[in-house]
């Protein structure tokens, strides 16, 4: 999962960034409103933090934009004024959710894991795919009730593929969502990382579609047809 | 107080003063007019008595011996009336006593052997100017009033002189007399009646501008509108530019103020979501003492914060001239929104709200009052949510919101305490605890009112009243 920040003061877009990171998500930071707009207009996000008092274009207007652009991630909006205008206007622009400032870190998480999986289609923060089991609340695995050892893009990973499980992810759209901006992108360390994660939940679980990409699968159900 | 407004009516001065100078006028011209037509009517009235008396003097004759009781006279004036008894007409020739008593010598067939007095005051009158003709009043043998021609001559032969007198019934003369002055008194009236109308007329139409900017004046304080606009005399342009110009500064001020607020708490909320955040991610480990120090002392300041916005802003509330909020797009507003704020509740949110309803507010408080009622509505319901907006019908200067959900609701004994501050009756449900609260202070503060009820879809039913804008009321000058 991969997420844009949107903040002007750097020490809440660096704690917000590393509790992000924290918790399994690459995230991109943008200081202020114009950098932010282009990020989200040209990076695939799967959910958007955006603050509303932002330099040179401020956070209603950058969501307007992004919502006429056809741009459709949930976007979860900050803002210091607690006054119904501000919650309207940021709703009326295209916001998912808001927080008011100050907020605790755990209250965003929680909202932020709400709008990725409403956005995928899932009710709750686990997602079981036969016996395995992804906690996107805990960042972690579990094979059969037994948690699996992973590295921060191995969670992405499966977390990714958990989440949209069924379908057959290209390779570009797991380079897009699974890395920051600034990670030094190829492709091949996507097989890499494919490679290792059947290692540790068993090879049958994530199926190669020649020449289109990957799908997490059930291997119970793949046996039975 | 009363008094003294109606006396500094611009209008009622005019009028006043044009009253003053115009009604002395009009009382003279009226007995002016009165006393030339009671002259000139008594100088034709006399005309036919002085040229009687002049023909008895001509006519009586006194016989050598000087005896008095022996005059005759050659001719008696002619008139038919001097035979008629009692007709009106008499002449008297006779001698005049010191105490005014006239002792005839001779008179006419009509005074039927009568006499009449004079007053002794005529008497002396009489004495002193003999020979000269006066006229005097007196009392007829009828007891009718007179007017008598009388002169006092010495007649050849006479040894004392006689007073010849001829009068008149003066009834008709004074008649004629009052029936003019009455007649000049009730044109007097009317002409003032249509002078002091003409007068009023002239300064209402002579202050319309003043009245019509006046009205604006109210206009833009009950928020009918926000500018003096119109064209005005140059008398009064000046005075509706100038008040533009200050109900401007004002909404500026005001906005301004409004504005310094909302940017002070953005300045110190992100900090303090800063500090919140770094307290909160070194909470365990070697700095958990310093975490919790840190968290006291945020929360602290954020309730500081938050105490002195709501004072700030409750400090600028009414400060501005005239201010409206149209109710339905606030509340549709609202009504659009908290249903994506609980969107995981999935929330049947319905508003019917009447058209054309206009708050007399801030636009801020009016979403802060119905923004807090619907909130609380949405975290309490199970599903349905009804807001309604409507002119009260017992009073027509308010107007009443409604918001009822479909939750537990609240126990009749609970109401007080759930407006008051503070009070926080279930700790549940997040929220700042005392959002009923915020609305009753805020109500009372525009004079309105909260009232908590149970509702027909089973909760909570909370009775929002506020003052509309009404429309204007006839105005009386």
């Amino acid at each position: 999962m991969r997420i844009l920040i949107v903040e002007d003061d750097p020490d809440l877009s660096r704690q917000l960034s590393e509790a992000l990171k924290d918790q399994g998500y690459a995230v991109d930071v943008a200081a202020d409103g114009e950098e932010g707009h282009f990020l989200g207009d040209t990076e695939p996000y799967d959910a958007v933090v955006l603050d509303l008092g932002l330099p040179l274009i401020d956070g209603v207007s950058v969501l307007q934009k992004w919502r006429s652009d056809g741009k459709t991630f949930p976007v979860i909006i900050l803002t210091a004024r607690d006054q119904w205008s501000e919650k309207v206007s940021g709703f009326d622009a295209g916001a998912d959710d808001y927080l008011t400032k100050p907020f605790h870190t755990e209250e965003l998480l929680a909202r932020l894991r709400a709008l990725v999986r409403r956005a995928a289609g899932h009710s709750t923060d686990t997602i079981e795919v036969g016996d395995l089991l992804v906690d996107n609340r805990a960042a972690r695995a579990f094979v059969d009730g037994s948690p699996i050892k992973l590295t921060s893009h191995e969670f992405r990973l499966i977390s990714y593929l958990a989440m949209h499980k069924g379908r057959v992810i290209s390779r570009t759209e797991l380079v897009e969502h699974i890395y920051d901006q600034d990670f030094d992108r190829d492709s091949n360390t996507i097989e890499v990382f494919v490679g290792r994660l059947r290692r540790k939940i068993g090879t049958d679980r994530i199926e190669t579609v020649r020449g289109l990409g990957y799908r997490l699968v059930n291997p119970a159900e793949t046996k039975a047809k | 107080m009363k008094r003294s407004a109606v006396s500094q009516s611009l209008v009622m001065r005019l009028v006043r003063s044009a009253t003053l100078w115009a009604l002395p006028i009009l009382i003279f011209t009226a007995v002016a007019l009165t006393w030339f037509y009671r002259s000139s009517t008594y100088r034709i009235f006399d005309d036919p008595m002085v040229s009687a008396v002049t023909s008895l003097i001509a006519a009586a004759n006194v016989p050598a011996s000087g005896d008095l009781s022996q005059l005759n006279l050659d001719r008696e004036p002619t008139d038919p009336r001097y035979l008629q008894a009692l007709s009106g007409r008499y002449w008297l020739i006779g001698t005049l006593a010191n105490d005014g008593t006239v002792s005839s010598v001779k008179t006419s067939r009509s005074l039927y052997g009568e006499t009449f007095k004079l007053n002794p005051r005529y008497a002396a009158q009489l004495r002193q100017n003999r020979g000269e003709e006066i006229a005097v009043s007196s009392t007829g043998p009828d007891g009718e009033p007179l007017r008598v021609i009388a002169r006092l001559v010495t007649l050849p032969n006479a040894a004392q002189p006689v007073v010849i007198m001829a009068a008149i019934d003066s009834r008709p003369a004074s008649q004629a007399v009052r029936r003019f002055a009455f007649l000049a008194s009730t044109l007097m009236v009317l002409l003032s009646a249509g002078l002091v109308t003409a007068v009023f007329t002239q300064v209402r139409l002579g202050l319309k501008p003043l009245f019509e900017l006046r009205d604006t004046v109210a206009d833009v304080r009950e928020g009918r509108t926000t500018r003096v606009d119109g064209q005005y005399p140059p008398e009064i342009q000046p005075l509706a530019t100038e008040l533009n110009f200050l109900i401007d500064h004002n909404r500026d001020v005001v906005e301004r103020a409004r504005t310094h607020v909302g940017n002070l708490a953005h300045a110190l909320k992100t900090p303090l979501a800063v500090l919140v955040n770094e307290s909160e991610s070194r909470k365990s480990g070697r700095d958990a003492e310093f975490s919790n120090i840190v968290e006291r002392q945020t929360t602290a300041m954020r309730s500081q914060v938050d105490h002195h916005l709501r004072r700030a802003r409750a400090a600028a509330r009414g400060q501005a001239i005239g201010v409206s909020t149209d109710v339905e797009p606030v509340l549709s507003a609202l009504a659009r929104t908290l249903p994506r704020i609980f969107r995981s509740k999935d929330i049947d949110l319905t508003a019917t709200i009447m058209p054309a309803l206009a708050f007399r507010g801030e636009k801020q408080d009016l979403e802060e009052m119905a923004g807090n009622l619907m909130d609380n509505a949405c975290k309490w319901t199970r599903s349905r949510v009804k807001v309604t907006a409507v002119p009260n019908p017992d009073d027509e200067t308010s107007f009443i919101i409604t918001v009822e959900d479909d939750g537990p609701g609240l126990d009749a004994a609970d109401y007080a305490t759930a407006l008051k501050r503070g009070a926080r009756l279930d700790e549940a449900t997040p929220g700042t605890g005392f959002g009923l609260a915020i609305v009753d202070d805020l109500a009372r503060a525009y004079k309105g009112s909260v009232k908590l009820s149970r509702s027909d879809l089973g909760g909570l039913c909370v009775t929002l009243i506020l003052p509309m804008i009404t429309a204007r009321s006839q105005s009386i000058t």
